[in-house]
């Protein structure tokens, strides 16, 4: 199990919620019997395959698909030819801007070959080794151009333009030439002069991180079937079927009510499922066939055409007091886009200082397209990248006055009230009873003191998600309950909207059944993404079954032939109230549901909601490593993550998400990196040379659920998805600069990066 | 009932002439964007699409259900999405 820690002030004591019962998704799952995107096979279905760039950045010249096409079984071809044309234009606010002219050629590459691994073409055939035969014989006239993979080359002037016409936004008067560099943002606070004049030591430092993927096992599928009539269905793994579908059909050019997308099980997202590759490949392969079309990926492509998170180059600077007090921070942020523009370099810029009370600071950030594929979220996206280089500097900085770098966090810790660098003030407690869970730990007190052994600390601040939810609850003929979300379950959210359900009906959890419901059959969710789904879509199936409980009482209440107000319900029974106390029995939920028909028909609710006011995730860790000094291997002896849960509705699926982000933090601090050659080209696109931590690698991650309640939530819930990943790189960093006294300012901290940091080298 | 109405600088360089805070009488957030639009034909929808909105610190997708408590601060910030 776990080394599991529950911090919590309350006094409200819940039947079910806080309680672990057993995963609901579990059994067809260990039994090979769940549904993953790859697994639905339809009658007459064919299997698609998409042909992809070789080059890093080359001219399409021409694509001649005649050959592919007079291959006996190939059903359909399709280029970009088959999409139709967007508007080269920004819509919505900066961070999540969508330019559909980039997302289309993301899709299907049309003048140019961006990075290796950009799909060109595709076909679909009767088995997937004709089709894969028939790409083959799809020829395509490149001309190679240079290309350009490092952000700071990228940036610089006469590098290898991706797009000949563009001009930096966020920089005024617009700039007179044209480059890579796609958005520059600034964010100020207070006076940063003034901050540093007043500050005892000032220490400044530049970092460099890789491109990481976000390493879900499962490669992402999909079925596509579309009807002469135009309308279509898709069955696809992703983080939001909603999302999908609006993708797709705004790429197609058909209207939304047209297609109606089922979710599959997902083998893990982390963000990089939010978006579309597939289904609208599929859905034109289908369209030009006639028949349903299954297109997947090879762990290859996955690598090669999916969005990683952003590489970094940054500076940090930080200003402190012999004291203690951070007076003064200034960033610069240099995120890879990738090959369109859209790198979560603003998240960087708003959330590195915010758990900090500083009173002057600044951050800036470029946005640059470089010939890689194009970024995709990765939990958290930005706010690990900025901690990385923040925290390692705030460390050093507690060094160099001789504190403990944990009081200092203390010392400067936000709370209510605190200006944020984005402008609000904090709004909701909870960081500094983190981080005195976090000191509380019996092994604060005892740092390692073996050779080559260190310990590092670090925080990490996320926004958390709210957004638009909606639920149904039904209940059946034997009082057995449906919740049905829009949701997809990536980190137990079956388990947990059942729960929340049960408590709010004051019902056995084994009567409540929860699932995901397609499009068709749901209102409009938002993906499950930002750590948004137990807040926004609980709130909304805690609405659903609150109005359920009035249709009861109300039901009971004819059943009774009384008023409805002398009604109420109680731990799972309505009951006579008022006047009409100690006449009847009180009924029973599966009694009410019995009796349905007579009182008026199917008992369902449904809410939607719009939910906001959520809390920001924060976490709080400390790390203890050891170095081998003759390899620069570095083990994790010890992990401890204290996290602001609000809430644990199933602690359990807690605990996995720390120790899920915590892990992936170890392979990005670590391991994780992609590797190019001098010809742009990726030259470990699977995962026996992609490094992932894997369960031999690491210690049991030890967590401390600190439960500080979310007021607006109904039973307390904060996000837990994401703010997990944040601190990890940093306090591995500073962990291995105390074993070693080497400060390690590049990611991944491979052993052969730290062997050579440690000999004097880089 | 009085809010304090905050943009960015960004957005305000773009919209607002580089004027950051008004002071607007309003008791829902449909309030709010019906007084800047009366002041910046335009503006609403800028802020309904490009726009996220702390009401006394507390995050909301900007739209106009949300209440606005007498003397609140209203801080328009870019919007964000996680993963």
């Amino acid at each position: 199990m776990n080394d599991s820690t529950i911090v919590t002030d309350s006094v409200k004591r819940f039947k079910w919620v806080g309680t672990r019962p057993i995963r609901p998704d579990g059994v067809p799952k260990v039994t090979g019997r769940a549904m993953y995107g790859a697994d639905l096979k339809l009658p007459g279905m064919i299997y698609g395959k998409v042909l992809r760039s070789p080059h890093a950045h080359a001219r399409i010249l021409k694509i001649d698909t005649s050959k592919a096409e007079a291959l006996p079984g190939v059903k359909a071809v399709c280029t970009s030819a088959d999409l139709p044309e967007q508007k080269n234009e920004f819509i919505g606010p900066e961070r999540v801007a969508v330019n559909f002219w980039h997302v289309t050629r993301n899709i299907l590459a049309r003048e140019k070959a961006l990075y290796e691994g950009h799909a060109i073409a595709a076909v679909a055939a009767t088995s997937a080794s004709i089709a894969e035969e028939a790409a083959a014989l799809i020829e395509v006239t490149y001309e190679v151009l240079p290309h350009v993979i490092d952000v700071d080359e990228a940036m610089k002037p006469g590098a290898p333009l991706l797009f000949e016409d563009m001009k930096t936004r966020g920089v005024e008067p617009e700039p007179a030439g044209f480059s890579n560099i796609a958005k520059r943002l600034e964010f100020v606070m207070g006076d940063i002069e003034k901050g540093f004049a007043s500050a005892d030591v000032v220490i400044e430092k530049e970092f460099t991180t890789a491109a990481v993927h976000q390493g879900y096992i499962e490669p992402h599928a999909c079925v596509a079937k579309m009807e002469a009539d135009g309308q279509g269905e898709i069955w696809s793994s992703s983080q939001g079927h909603f999302q999908i579908r609006a993708l797709t059909a705004k790429l197609l050019g058909c209207k939304i009510g047209d297609l109606r997308v089922s979710p599959a099980e997902i083998g893990g997202g982390f963000g990089g499922k939010t978006i579309a590759y597939l289904e609208p490949i599929a859905a034109v392969l289908s369209r030009k066939s006639g028949l349903p079309v299954r297109l997947q990926m090879t762990r290859e492509d996955v690598f090669k055409g999916t969005g990683p998170t952003s590489g970094s180059s940054m500076w940090a600077k930080v200003g402190v007091t012999k004291d203690g007090k951070i007076v003064a921070a200034d960033a610069i942020f240099r995120f890879q886009a990738g090959a369109h523009p859209g790198s979560p370099v603003m998240n960087a810029c708003l959330c590195s200082y915010s758990p900090y009370d500083i009173p002057n600071a600044r951050a800036v950030g470029y946005d640059v397209v470089s010939n890689r594929p194009k970024a995709a979220a990765y939990r958290a996206p930005g706010s690990p990248i900025g901690h990385y280089a923040v925290e390692s500097v705030i460390d050093m900085c507690a060094k160099a006055i001789g504190m403990d770098p944990l009081e200092l966090r203390i010392k400067n810790v936000a709370g209510i009230g605190t200006p944020t660098i984005a402008g609000p003030k904090h709004a909701h407690a909870g960081f500094m009873e983190t981080l005195q869970a976090l000191k509380a730990h019996p092994a604060y007190a005892n740092p390692p003191t073996g050779a080559n052994q260190g310990r590092g600390v670090a925080v990490g601040y996320w926004f958390n998600g709210g957004g638009e939810s909606s639920a149904t609850l039904s209940v059946n003929a034997d009082g057995t309950v449906l919740v049905a979300t829009g949701s997809p379950d990536i980190g137990g959210s079956r388990a947990s909207m059942a729960i929340m359900a049960a408590e709010t009906l004051g019902v056995d959890y084994n009567l409540v059944r929860a699932i995901v419901a397609d499009t068709g059959s749901i209102g409009y969710t938002h993906v499950t993404g930002g750590s948004r789904v137990t807040f926004a879509t609980g709130t909304a199936v805690v609405n659903a079954t609150k109005t359920i409980v009035k249709d009861l009482c109300r039901r009971a209440a004819m059943i009774w032939d009384v008023d409805p107000e002398g009604v109420i319900w109680e731990d799972g029974f309505a009951k006579p109230a008022g006047a009409n106390v100690g006449d009847f029995k009180p009924m029973s939920l599966p009694e009410i549901a019995g009796k349905a028909a007579a009182t008026g028909g199917p008992i369902t609710a449904t809410a939607g909601v719009n939910a906001g006011a959520q809390a920001p995730g924060f976490g709080a860790h400390f790390v203890d490593v050891e170095i081998d000094p003759e390899t620069g291997r570095c083990d994790i002896l010890r992990y401890v993550a204290a996290q602001d849960v609000g809430r644990a509705i199933h602690p359990s699926y807690v605990e996995g998400q720390i120790q899920g982000g915590v892990v992936q933090g170890i392979g990005w601090a670590l391991n994780e990196e992609y590797i190019y050659n001098d010809k742009g080209l990726l030259d470990n696109a699977g995962f026996l040379d992609y490094r992932c931590p894997v369960a031999s690698d690491i210690p049991m991650i030890e967590t401390i659920l600190v439960e500080v309640p979310n007021p607006v939530h109904p039973y307390g819930a904060k996000g837990v998805g994401e703010v997990n990943i944040c601190p990890p790189m940093a306090a591995i960093a500073n962990a291995i600069e105390s074993a070693t006294h080497t400060r390690m300012t590049h990611l991944p901290m491979s052993p052969p990066r730290v062997l050579a940091a440690m000999s004097g080298g880089k | 009932m009085t809010a304090r109405v905050v943009f960015t600088s960004g957005f305000a360089r773009k919209y607002t002439n580089g004027v950051r805070e008004f002071d607007v009488e309003a008791t829902n957030l449909r309030g709010v964007i019906k007084a800047m639009e009366g002041y910046f034909p335009g503006i609403g929808h800028a802020l309904e699409e490009e726009t996220n909105v702390a009401i006394n610190g507390e995050l909301h997708e900007t739209g106009y259900f949300q209440l606005v408590p007498p003397d609140a601060e209203v801080f328009f910030i870019p919007r964000i999405e996680g993963g």
